[in-house]
Formats: structure tokens, C-alpha cells, sequence
């Protein structure tokens, strides 16, 4: 090894704890937080009143939970997760596939397996799963393997597996969501821009086919967004209550825990999906810049540490983390303030949530390990060889 | 994973082609690809940070913008999906005004229909509005869910669920039904299409009627519908443009009737538009006019500056700055403090203000509550309009009702305290529970008050208010007829023609007002359209007809001997 003392290839314990970026996790703390006040705040039965019970509690605990595990999961070997990806990707494939097969129903749609104490929803495990699938595939393969087509079937399967099985559940959201987040991994693995084209076309020419397999409230969601005033009492209510929760929050909101849409049960799930309504009217358009700048400096810290690294397989991973994160955040807040359609997709870190928040930290695990091995050399099949 | 295996095959030996040798420099492969890497990732960035932008700036543009806030909210459709039934409105008998009817929309989940042809002709024989073709392909559709029928009453529902067809279903919602159509239409207000109070007392208890509770009102229905009657046929033969009409309790406060017309279906309120659903009784503000003088004779007996035998001359106009103040109904003489206002002098009532002064008069105005607004549960009451500056020929003015408007329940308000004895009480549209009257207020002394009636009752035994004399219920009262101002000018051709009256007068109970706005004289009043020819005729026949309502016997024997000896006593 030619590398400085500092980074050679293994860390101890103590070095890799000193390495993690706490402030990275003090601002993960910080936006559990802004979510735990918001599920206090949604838990009131009415306006001015707040409670622990039924969400904030829970969620507070599962935070904690998914705290301890993230920095487990950042310190193991990074090469660890390298070679289990597969499996990892398996494991989770099998179990979308025993939810296809009969899962618990939740909201109308098959997406939560039962493991007995706990309900796990498989697709927001996927979403990571994939990234470190994705990552280990590119990893491995040189600048002319990418530009072989044959050479993107595989990951093309990777992506396109779980889209069909989370699609059918449906999810329409975690659709979108892997499909983006994997183009992207393949964008920034080298992928040439033409293929991305010819998959765009392939794929306009096929819309009017999925179409058809859109289920009918689907295809409503979408018209209604085209026209969110056809269907003002139906589909188009939660656009249209969320609207008038941000229109009424001004710049400075109603205060805590005096917000009236939310409070007065106006505005549907409000502490799952349209939680950032909640803030915005709670704390105005303040309080929602505020949380947008929050995530933006999260982003920024995914970017710079995916931008450090030395090697292929952490930095996909870092931005296939951060991607997925930003998409949460992205389809979250678009669809509340009515720029897309209304397709369900939580606001990371502090929508109500136990599988998608404990995903999410076990991603920014995966993102501190990378930059704790920034300099680890990694072999083509996880081993700490040289090429 | 295939990938895997496809990757051992791959990676021994890498084939480059001929263009990308020659880019790559010396650091090799893996460098290129980082290389590539950084741009892309750099790329990525932007564009994400161009999302980011997109967000924040629409989130600004909607929150700071788009005034879609409060007002909107509050109608806007309210889930209630898991509420108890919104509560009846019933009158102080018991009667139903308002009550929510359970409606159940039918649908159905076609694959749990398992014999179709035969559903769709069960269906079709119970519904006749739907075509067996149509059921058909409905049942048939691809879908989990298809609406087959909205809206069924009660008793299709209960057919339908005889069917016993699997794979139907209804969902429940109710409709806000008011039994009795126009009757009450200002006092209930009515809901939207959500179940919502949008107007009248729908609006003011509209959280206590969806949480169940039933609402018992004041109003006495066959009061209430016999006082529309007669004002609705008052102001077709007076070809009016409104009136409004109210009677009240004078010991408790209560309503016992409130009408105010043109008015409205409230159970098809979308029919109806603005000018209708306007209050006349509680909203509208009018220069009330003669009725007036009733205060200005009571703040001037109670405040000991006149007393029934003092005198003051009306015998000829009165000018003041460029105002003349002149009689109707004049006797060019000297006029006693009761003929004043049995002949509706306004120069006598115009001298008697000038001697009690405007401070006084304010005093008196504001504790009748003429200065205020009315207190009523009604979200639509009306600030009485008052002069910014009191000066001396508004008080000169305000003591015959003009350059003050008041809404008529105010005025019945204050006139309930001049025959009660003396005690303005908080009016109210609620049965009040248990037997004792709420806490009033003194305003005049029970002397004074005495005298009141007298004077009122010498008003309709030998002055302007004949007309509304219904035999042996001792009615007393006081005519008023004002010019109707627009555009800053009165009208003489439009007018307010009002009679306010209290019965009987030995003890009074009830107050009873009504108001025509702009009737037109007949030949029958020959073309007089005053309060005297036009209201008081209507609210005598209103006072008849509630006595034999009400149970309440007619003296009239008594009735004559006592008129003589007030006439007597006053004189």
C-alpha cells in the first residue's frame, strides 16, 4: 500500500468512530425532531392541544432504534456490504414477491409482510437494497464493460423487477422512485446518454400500454392533477385542503399546533404523507424553507462525501443514498404542493412511518461507512486487494 | 445473481476500441471511469439543485401568493365522514324545522356479483329510473367499485338489502330537510351541500347541531307561520318591496316569531340569491321614524324633565340652520306631552329632545340598546348607524326617528323594556329553561313604564294607531312612517311604514312590530301608504289571531271602562 498511515486499508473502532460525521447526524437529529413535533402536534384531538400518543412516541423510538443501527452499519467493513449485496437485494426481492403473494393490506394496497411484532414494508427496504445491487454490478465492471449493451442487462433486471412487483402492488410512488434512482446510478456509472434516450423513447412508446394497466383510481390521480378542480369532493380534495393549509400559513404559519386545516381533520393523512402541509401551516412558509434548507444541507453532505471517495462502489452507494433521499423529499413536497400527482411517498425523517424511517437511517449508515472508507481500496468482488 | 457469473466472464480481458485508446491517458481505466464519475455526479447536482429551486419557488409563489386561506377554508368540504348525525332544530312545541335525513348511495364491487343477469334484473324491477342494460354493464365492468344509484331513500335502501344480492353495498350520508319550507327560512339559515351551517342559526350552533344536540328555539310555529301569512298578504295588497315582522316575550326576551320577507327555501337555498336570504328583521338597518317618539316621551317622563301635563308648542314649523322640522298630522297649537304623541307631533317630540339634551338622550338611546347591535344568536345582525357628531339638530331629528337607523328587532327590544316595566332584557331565538326571566337591566323606572302604556294605549284608542285597536286585547302602540333616504336625499314616495304595539296593556306580554318597505297607498287607504293605514290594521288582525292561539281571553267589557279611565286620568 502506498497510502498515507491515516488511510490504510483497515481502521480500528476507535478510528472509525472518529471518523463519522456527527454533524451529518446532528442534522438527521434535527429533522426527526422537526417530524417528532409535528406527530405531537398531529396527535392532538384539537386545535392547541398536542400528544405523545398515538405517533410521536412510536416514532421517537424507532428513531432511536434506527440511530444505533446506523452507526453499526457504518462502521462495519464497507467491503462487507459490497459482497452481501446480492443477498441483501435477494432478501428483499423475496419478500416483495411473498407480498405479492398475500401480504397484509394496508391502505388498499399490498404492502406490508407481517413478521409477527413488527410490519415491515419490503419496497422501502428495496430502495436501498438496490443501490447497494446497483453499486456492487457498476463496481465491478470497467469504462468499455459499461458501454457494451449487453453488459446493462443485468442491472436493467435489477431495476425493472422490483419497479413490476412494487407497481402491482400498487405503489405508484416507490415506482417512480426506483426507476429514478436507478437511472441515476446508471447515469453517473458512465452509462453513454444515448442509451438513456433510446430507453426515454422506448419507453414513451410503451406509456399508452401502462396506461392501461394503471388501475382506475391511478389513471383519476393523474387526470386530477392535470385539473385538480374536476374532482374538488374526491380526488382532487387533498390537493385542493393542502393548498388552502399552505395558502392559509402564511409567512409566519398559524403556530404550533394551532393549525385548523390539520387540526379540524381537513387535511388526510397528516402525519404520513401531508405532514409538510402541517409544518407549512403550522409554522408558515418560514417553517418549510427552513426544513427545505435542512434537507438541502443533508444533500449537500451526501454529494460531498459520494465526491471524496476513492472508490466506485462507495460512491455509487453515497449517491444512490442521496438520490433516494432527495427523490423522497422531491415526490414528497411536490405532490403536496400540487407540482405532481399525488402518489404517496413519505418526507424522509419525518413523516410517521416505522420501515421508511429506519430504511432511511440504514442508508445514511451505508453513507457515513463510505466516508469512513473513503481511501479503502476495494477489489472488484469486495476484497481489499489491488487490481 | 446472473450478474455475477456474466462478470466473470467480463473481466479478464476488456476489449477497448480504437477511439477510446487513444483518450485514455496513462493513469488507466479505472481512472477514466472516475473521471466520467466526477462530471456526472457534478451534472446530477445541478440538476437536482434546479429541482430544489423549483420547489422552493413554488412553494413561496403558493404560500405567499395564492390567497386561498381562511374564508375559502372554512366552507370548504369538511370530512364527516364518521360524525353523529347533525341534530334537529325544533320549535318551543316541539315541532320539527329542521332535521337530517339518512340517504344511502348504492354501489357495487362487480367481481363479488356472482350472478349478474340476474342482479341487473332484480335491480331494475326495484329502481325503475335504471335501465337493466346499463346495470348490466356496470356489473360487468373490470373495476372494484361502480356507483349504481345515489341518494335512495330509506325504504328503496330496505328493498334492495331484501334482495340479498352479494357484492352490493350503500354508503350513508344525510341531507339537512327543512319540514316546513320558507317559514322560519331566516332564523334556521340552512347548510351546504357538506352539512355545513353557512347562514342564520345553522351557522351559529353549528358545531353544538353536529355534535348531536338538538336545538329547541323561542319561536312558537304557528306564530311564526301565522305572522308570515298576514305580512305576506299586507305587502302584496300594499304592493311593497319587503317587510319584516317580530314578536317577543317582553318578560323573558324570547322570539316568538321572526319574519322577514321577501324570503326563501332553505331546503333549495342555490334557488334563492342574496336579496332574499337578506335578514330585514336582525341585518337590515332603518330610520324607524314615529315610533321613535315612544323613547324620546319616555327619556324625558323618566328623566323628570316633562311631566304628562306639560305642554309645548307646536304651532308652527320649526326652523333650525336649514332644516324645517314640520307636522303630518298638525293642530297648530299647543300640544300636552300625551298628544304629542297621539297626533305624532315631531316638532313637540323635536322641543321635548331639546329640553332632556343630547347627553341624556345618547344615555337612554344606548341602554335600550338602539346604539348597538342587536344581541341575538344570529350571525347576520345589522350596526344600527348613528351620527359621528351629535349635535343639536340630530338630537332634534333622532326624536321622531330620523338620522338613526335601527334594525327592527332592536326596536322591538327597546319597546319590550318601555311595557315591561321598565327592564331591557338579552333577547334571544332559545326556549329558555326553567321559569324564572334572565337577568335584565333597569332602564326606566316602573313608573315610568306605567305611564308608557297608557300613552300607548291612548295612541291606538284615539290617535294614529286605530287601526291595529283588536277588540279586547287592550293593544297599545305607535305608528311610524318614515321617508326613505337614497342618495342622500329622502323620498317622500318611499317609504318605511311601521306599527310597533304591545298587548294587553294593563299587562303587557307580548311586543309585537311589523314593517313594510315601500308599500304603495291604495283606494281602500285612499293611496295613504303610512304606518298607520298599512301596519296597523295587519298587526291588529296578528293580535287577534295570536289571542285565540294562545288561549289568551278577550276583556271587553273591561277593556272599554279602563280606556275611559286612562283617557281620564291623562288627559
Amino acid at each position: 500500500m502506498k497510502e498515507q498511515g491515516l488511510h490504510k486499508t483497515e481502521l480500528t473502532l476507535k478510528q472509525k468512530l472518529w471518523q463519522i460525521q456527527w454533524f451529518l447526524v446532528l442534522l438527521l437529529f434535527t429533522a426527526a425532531s422537526v417530524g417528532f413535533a409535528m406527530l405531537y402536534s398531529a396527535g392532538g384531538e384539537t386545535a392547541g392541544t398536542g400528544s405523545l400518543n398515538p405517533w410521536a412516541s412510536r416514532q421517537m423510538i424507532r428513531f432511536g432504534l434506527g440511530v444505533v443501527m446506523m452507526l453499526t452499519v457504518a462502521v462495519l467493513d464497507i467491503r462487507l456490504w459490497l459482497r452481501h449485496a446480492y443477498a441483501l437485494y435477494l432478501a428483499t426481492f423475496v419478500m416483495l414477491v411473498v407480498i405479492e403473494l398475500g401480504g397484509f393490506v394496508g391502505t388498499g394496497a399490498h404492502r406490508w409482510i407481517n413478521f409477527g411484532v413488527v410490519n415491515i414494508q419490503p419496497s422501502e427496504l428495496m430502495k436501498f437494497t438496490m443501490v447497494l445491487a446497483l453499486a456492487r454490478y457498476f463496481h465491478g465492471g470497467s469504462i468499455d464493460d459499461i458501454s457494451r449493451p449487453l453488459f446493462l442487462l443485468p442491472p436493467l433486471l435489477l431495476v425493472a423487477a422490483p419497479s413490476a412487483l412494487v407497481l402491482r402492488q400498487p405503489d405508484l410512488g416507490t415506482t417512480v422512485m426506483l426507476i429514478i434512482a436507478g437511472g441515476v446510478i446508471f447515469f453517473l456509472a458512465g452509462v453513454k446518454l444515448w442509451k438513456f434516450g433510446a430507453l426515454a423513447l422506448a419507453a414513451l412508446v410503451s406509456a399508452p400500454i401502462a396506461w392501461h394497466f394503471l388501475r382506475d383510481y391511478q389513471k383519476n390521480r393523474v387526470l386530477t392533477f392535470l385539473d385538480p378542480e374536476r374532482d374538488p369532493l374526491g380526488a382532487g380534495y387533498h390537493i385542493i385542503q393542502s393548498k388552502i393549509a399552505l395558502g392559509s400559513g402564511g409567512l409566519f404559519g398559524k403556530g404550533f399546533m394551532l393549525g385548523s386545516q390539520s387540526h379540524l381533520k381537513f387535511l388526510p393523512e397528516k402525519q404520513t404523507d401531508f405532514i409538510f402541509t402541517m409544518l407549512s401551516e403550522e409554522f408558515g412558509l418560514m417553517g418549510g424553507l427552513g426544513l427545505l434548507g435542512l434537507y438541502s444541507l443533508i444533500l449537500v453532505y451526501g454529494f460531498a462525501i459520494s465526491l471524496r471517495c476513492r472508490n466506485q462502489f462507495g460512491r455509487l452507494v453515497g449517491l444512490g443514498v442521496t438520490t433516494t433521499f432527495f427523490l423522497y423529499m422531491f415526490i414528497n413536497i411536490a405532490m403536496v404542493i400540487g407540482l405532481i400527482p399525488v402518489v404517496g411517498a413519505p418526507l424522509p425523517l419525518v413523516s410517521y412511518g416505522g420501515t421508511a424511517m429506519v430504511s432511511m437511517l440504514f442508508g445514511f449508515g451505508l453513507l457515513l461507512g463510505v466516508y469512513i472508507h473513503r481511501d479503502t481500496q476495494i477489489g472488484r468482488r469486495g476484497s481489499g486487494e489491488e487490481l | 445473481m446472473s450478474g455475477d457469473g456474466q462478470l466473470k466472464l467480463q473481466a479478464p480481458k476488456s476489449r477497448q476500441s480504437p477511439r477510446q485508446s487513444r483518450r485514455i491517458r496513462l493513469q488507466g481505466i479505472r481512472k477514466q471511469a472516475l473521471e466520467t464519475g466526477r462530471n456526472r455526479l457534478l451534472v446530477t447536482g445541478v440538476v437536482f439543485t434546479l429541482a430544489f429551486l423549483v420547489i422552493a419557488g413554488r412553494l413561496v409563489s403558493i404560500m405567499t401568493f395564492e390567497q386561498s386561506g381562511e374564508p375559502h377554508a372554512v366552507r370548504s368540504a369538511p370530512s364527516r365522514m364518521n360524525v353523529a348525525v347533525r341534530a334537529d332544530i325544533v320549535d318551543r312545541n316541539g315541532v320539527s324545522l329542521a332535521t337530517s335525513l339518512p340517504i344511502a348511495s348504492l354501489y357495487a364491487n362487480p367481481s363479488e356479483v356472482s350472478n349478474k343477469e340476474e342482479a341487473a334484473d332484480k335491480l331494475s324491477r326495484i329502481l325503475p329510473e335504471l335501465k337493466r342494460s346499463e346495470v348490466l354493464a356496470k356489473l360487468k365492468s373490470r373495476g372494484g367499485f361502480t356507483w349504481l344509484r345515489r341518494n335512495l331513500s330509506p325504504k328503496k335502501q330496505y328493498e334492495v338489502n331484501r334482495l340479498g344480492i352479494p357484492g352490493l353495498a350503500f354508503k350513508r350520508g344525510e341531507r339537512r330537510v327543512y319540514p316546513q319550507g320558507e317559514a322560519a327560512a331566516h332564523v334556521l339559515g340552512f347548510t351546504d351541500v357538506d352539512g355545513q351551517g353557512i347562514s342564520g342559526l345553522e351557522k351559529q350552533f353549528d358545531e353544538m347541531l353536529s355534535s348531536g344536540e338538538t336545538l329547541r328555539l323561542s319561536i312558537d310555529l304557528r306564530i311564526q307561520d301565522m305572522l308570515r301569512q298576514e305580512l305576506t298578504e299586507t305587502m302584496d295588497e300594499f304592493n311593497a318591496i319587503g317587510a319584516a315582522g317580530v314578536v317577543l316575550d317582553v318578560d323573558t326576551g324570547e322570539a316568538l316569531a321572526m319574519v322577514s320577507l321577501p324570503d326563501f327555501d332553505p331546503n333549495v337555498p342555490e334557488k334563492s340569491r342574496g336579496g332574499k336570504r337578506f335578514n330585514r328583521v336582525t341585518k337590515g338597518v332603518y330610520e324607524m321614524g314615529s315610533t321613535f317618539k315612544l323613547f324620546t316621551v319616555a327619556m324625558a317622563l323618566d328623566s323628570g324633565v316633562a311631566t304628562l301635563n306639560d305642554g309645548y308648542d307646536a304651532s308652527k314649523p320649526l326652523h333650525i340652520a336649514r332644516f324645517t322640522i314640520s307636522d303630518f298630522h298638525s293642530k297648530n297649537r299647543w300640544l300636552s306631552v300625551p298628544e304629542i304623541l297621539v297626533y305624532s307631533s315631531n316638532v313637540g317630540a323635536a322641543l321635548m329632545a331639546l329640553d332632556v339634551g343630547a347627553t341624556v338622550q345618547q344615555d337612554y338611546l344606548g341602554r335600550l340598546g338602539l346604539l348597538s347591535p342587536a344581541l341575538i344568536e344570529l350571525p347576520e345582525v345589522g350596526s344600527p348607524l348613528t351620527p359621528s357628531v351629535w349635535r343639536k339638530i340630530n338630537t332634534m331629528t333622532i326624536s321622531y326617528g330620523h338620522g338613526i337607523a335601527v334594525s327592527p328587532l332592536q326596536m322591538a327590544g327597546a319597546t319590550a323594556a318601555l311595557v315591561n316595566g321598565g327592564i331591557r332584557r338579552p333577547l334571544s331565538l332559545l326556549k329558555h329553561q326553567g321559569l324564572e326571566a334572565p337577568e335584565g337591566e333597569r332602564v326606566l323606572s316602573v313608573a315610568t313604564s306605567e305611564q308608557m302604556r297608557g300613552l300607548m294605549r291612548l295612541v291606538v284608542t284615539d290617535g294614529t294607531g286605530k287601526n291595529a285597536d283588536a277588540e279586547g286585547y287592550r293593544v297599545g302602540g305607535k305608528t311610524g312612517t318614515a321617508d326613505k333616504q337614497a342618495g342622500g336625499k329622502y323620498d317622500d314616495k318611499a317609504l318605511i311604514s311601521s306599527f310597533i304595539a304591545a298587548f294587553p296593556m294593563n299587562d303587557p306580554r307580548y311586543v309585537v312590530l311589523a314593517m313594510l318597505d315601500e308599500p304603495k297607498g291604495t283606494k281602500e287607504t285612499f293611496n295613504y301608504a303610512t304606518g298607520g293605514w298599512v301596519a296597523a290594521p295587519m298587526v291588529g288582525r296578528v293580535i287577534t289571531r295570536m289571542g285565540s292561539l294562545l288561549g289568551l281571553m278577550p276583556q271587553l267589557a273591561a277593556v272599554s271602562a279602563e280606556a275611559k279611565d286612562r283617557r281620564l286620568e291623562t288627559y
